[in-house]
């Protein structure tokens, strides 16, 4: 009598229909573009441009969220190779590289259609592109190089990035506040000239509101996550994260998936249903994963490691009090700002630590979930997502004892990344995390 | 002492005192702190130096030692990220930056801005501010950067304990306009065939300028422009003229390596070059308004972006390259630039997303280009020797 090997992570169910909805934009945004509805390619922009996008009815595709489709299903090569011929560095972000070598195919090999073994459906040819000013240099640079293979114009989303220190005033806060509300009405006024639409401002209320809602909703599911066992794993969150930050289809339809995410996370709550069957480690995860071999993090699973938060950044903001913010522009501000940059500065200057914009939730997260260890994975490809992260793994020793295990890879090239040599760091790795907890009681530090 | 100094200065030789501040970059700053003066630190072309000079503060510009092999930075900041900036900080960590008094940094890229917080981190001063910088040159970021500087200036009052007078503040701009005004007439000495003075000479006067207060800097141009009129014998005729593109350049090895090739490198759109001093700040009412849009606008570094006004609603190529580098253009024809060397320490995604269209639009210009990477170090030399020899050989 055979018995079927029982899955090393519990995945929650309710994560189903989100990936679905997820998927389903690509095709509806194919078709859109066969019907003469216009598209906008967005850099992943926290909101900020999207809700605008949406309340316009210009559809979005993200080609960051496409990059990891590609890497996830072994399509993303051929795209980085015809990248580097077309004379751009190696060393550049593996998403950008993916899509400019995706975009130079479309629009000289196929005649802006479609490439034929495009995965997914494809990502169809933009009308527009809006790019951002957070997060990376790649967040603008990348569309402005598309500019050799497109005609689309292109926004570029302002987000200023104060120091800590600075960023802690009140003056310094409003008046990025002010400049980012002049900057997006600039913005509905560009998207109203090249679409000629006049914006329905009821609508995007509605939409922001939706947004805040199911940004709401996804914040208090990963603070279930802070319970022992975690009933959450990051793969969960990988899976579900786009539908908060890159918000497109029918927003009512997603918010009642993501009440349904937070019921059945809640009822693993209540119940001390675990997402792995052991819970020996809980982890952080930190920068985004090698979306190329997330059955490394089923490997890990069945050694008992529980991954129970990940990068700050694909978080969604913490809720902030908007009751008297009426203009839905202000709102979008505020939201942005104080979720991509400042949210954790008050905490970061107390404790001290300056790089609060992404180093320094780190710390904050380890000491709320519990943490035993982090893996840090810095990016080859990326600066952004991997400057910070020796000093991360310096703070979180320094501070509270926390071992990290660093592993090199990348989000889509899967040359870069060593399963099995990752596999054995980590194996030894559970020693470190064994012995620190000894360190940490010691230490009186709490858990 | 400070009066010595300045003695023993004017008997030395203009290009001999340039070639000290290469050896020892901090000769003069010690001496000057020793008498009493604040010198500042900053990285990068952003921070506003007139808002410095105007406290009589003394700027000196922070830049790495390819010499110095990286140990302490590895603790802090990954390979994987840009060489120059990881040796900046890896000198810092060293205490090589300990004389400070005060940095300034500014949001002038990802690593730039991350390296600014880890060195804050690590290394106190008694003065440290972190300027954000817009991405765009859109109109109200323009306003929020001015307001920046406003920031900047304030906490810089903090810092000396008085206020900041305008008439300060003008004269300030007038001493840095009056250094942009002699740079470019240093620059012209380099038109002529055979140019009056060399590539890695002009890299060695930038540098040295960007150790000393801005009114020595100034009389040190004046004296080596005198100076350079009067050489003989002129330099030996390269048919080879060259402008060098890129990430920054603060090592003379890499244009000596060019030179001692058969070049001569006779302009550059380089951050120790033409793009910290070619724009000069405009006499506005407020100042700040001329400083803002020197600063934002006029640095033609492609961290910021800039777009071309669209046509019919599409963005046209040809004329998006020619709104962003159309001013390489009269370099070109200035300078009778017959090829460009593309160059840039690895992992600078700023400069890396835009070689292909700088190549584009040389293309369009009929100049032949070629694209170098290294990675800031002596030993990444030798490689590139060859491939400019046969860039050379391609020019004849």
């Amino acid at each position: 009598m055979t018995q079927e090997k029982k899955r090393a992570i519990n995945r929650l169910e309710s994560m189903r229909p989100i990936r679905a909805e997820i998927d389903e934009t690509y095709r509806q945004s194919a078709a859109a573009v066969r019907e003469g509805k216009p598209i906008a390619w967005a850099m992943v922009n926290y909101w900020i441009g999207d809700a605008i996008l949406h309340a316009l009815d210009i559809g979005a595709v993200y080609p960051e969220s496409y990059g990891a489709v590609c890497a996830a299903m072994g399509a993303a090569q051929s795209y980085l190779d015809r990248c580097g011929e077309e004379g751009f560095p190696t060393h550049m972000c593996g998403y950008a590289r993916n899509c400019i070598g995706y975009t130079a195919k479309m629009m000289k090999d196929c005649g802006g259609q479609i490439p034929p073994d495009a995965p997914m459906g494809g990502m169809p040819k933009p009308t527009v592109l809006v790019s951002r000013g957070s997060s990376c240099d790649a967040g603008f640079k990348w569309f402005q190089a598309l500019g050799r293979y497109l005609d689309a114009p292109m926004w570029t989303l302002e987000m200023p990035v104060p120091g800590v220190k600075e960023g802690l005033s009140k003056e310094v806060q409003e008046r990025n506040v002010k400049f980012m509300v002049q900057e997006l009405r600039s913005f509905v006024a560009f998207l109203e000239g090249i679409f000629n639409k006049k914006l329905d401002w009821d609508k995007l209320s509605e939409t922001i509101y939706d947004l805040e809602e199911i940004g709401r909703v996804w914040h208090e599911t990963n603070e279930l996550r802070k319970a022992v066992p975690c009933p959450m794993h990051s793969r969960d969150f990988w899976t579900c994260m786009n539908g908060p930050t890159t918000p497109t289809g029918d927003l009512k339809k997603k918010l009642a998936l993501y009440r349904a995410l937070y019921e059945e996370v809640k009822y693993r709550v209540e119940h001390g249903i675990s997402a792995v069957a052991e819970e020996r480690y809980r982890v952080g995860f930190t920068e985004l994963p090698p979306w190329h071999s997330l059955h490394f993090f089923d490997m890990l699973a069945e050694r008992g490691w529980n991954f129970v938060v990940e990068t700050w950044g694909y978080h969604p903001p913490r809720p902030i009090d908007l009751t008297n913010v009426n203009d839905p522009l202000e709102r979008l501000a505020r939201i942005s700002y104080s979720g991509l940059t400042t949210a954790y500065f008050k905490e970061a200057a107390q404790a001290g630590e300056y790089m609060g914009f992404l180093g320094y939730p780190n710390l904050e997260y380890a000491r709320e979930y519990k943490l035993d260890g982090f893996l840090l994975h810095p990016l080859l490809s990326c600066r952004a997502a991997s400057a910070h992260l020796w000093y991360v793994q310096d703070r979180l020793m320094r501070r509270l004892k926390i071992p990290s295990l660093m592993i090199e890879g990348d989000i889509v090239d899967v040359r870069l990344f060593d399963l099995e040599d990752a596999l054995k760091k980590a194996e030894a790795f559970e020693q470190i995390m064994d012995h620190y907890k000894h360190v940490r009681k010691a230490a009186g530090i709490g858990w | 002492m400070l009066e010595d100094t300045l003695v023993i200065a004017e008997k030395t030789k203009a290009f001999d005192k340039v070639k000290e501040l290469n050896q020892e970059r901090t000769v003069r700053v010690k001496q000057l702190k020793a008498a009493g003066k604040k010198i500042i630190g900053y990285l990068c072309l952003h921070p506003v130096l007139e808002m410095l000079t105007a406290f009589d503060l003394v700027p000196f510009r922070v830049l790495g030692d390819m010499g110095e092999r990286v140990t302490r930075a590895d603790t802090c900041m990954p390979p994987m990220v840009c060489p120059f900036l990881r040796s900046c900080l890896d000198l810092a960590l060293k205490d090589k930056y300990a004389f400070l008094d005060g940095v300034v940094m500014a949001h002038i890229c990802d690593v730039g801005e991350r390296m600014a917080h880890i060195w804050r981190t690590y290394k106190e001063y008694n003065y440290f501010y972190f300027m954000d910088v817009p991405h765009t040159v859109h109109p109200p970021a323009l306003d929020a950067f001015k307001e920046e500087i406003k920031g900047f200036q304030s906490s810089l009052e903090s810092f000396v304990g008085e206020k900041l007078r305008v008439e300060k503040l003008e004269e300030a701009i007038e001493l840095h306009n009056e250094q942009r005004k002699l740079i470019r007439e240093l620059y012209d000495l380099r038109k002529p065939a055979p140019p009056l003075i060399t590539g890695s000479e002009v890299l060695q006067v930038i540098i040295a300028l960007a150790s000393i207060p801005v009114d020595e800097g100034n009389e040190l141009l004046r004296r080596l422009i005198t100076e350079v009129h009067e050489r003989r014998p002129r330099l030996p005729e390269k048919k080879a003229r060259l402008m060098i593109w890129g990430s920054v350049v603060d090592n003379v090895s890499l244009i000596e390596m060019m030179e001692g090739v058969g070049a001569s490198v006779v302009m550059d759109d380089l951050c120790l070059g033409t793009r910290a001093y070619w724009e000069s700040v405009e006499m506005t009412p407020d100042p700040l308004d001329g400083l803002a849009y020197r600063y934002l606008v006029g640095i033609r570094c492609p961290r910021t972006l800039r777009e071309t006004a669209l046509y019919r609603n599409k963005k046209d190529y040809a004329a998006d390259l020619e709104h962003r580098f159309g001013y390489l253009r009269s370099y070109i024809r200035e300078w009778n630039v017959k090829g460009v060397i593309l160059q840039s320490v690895k992992y600078c995604d700023t400069h890396g997303y835009e070689v292909p269209a700088v190549k584009d639009y040389l293309q369009k210009l009929g100049v032949p280009s070629i694209y170098l990477e290294h990675d800031y170090s002596y030993g990444s030399l030798a490689p590139l020797r060859t491939r400019v020899q046969a860039f050379l050989e391609i020019l004849k």
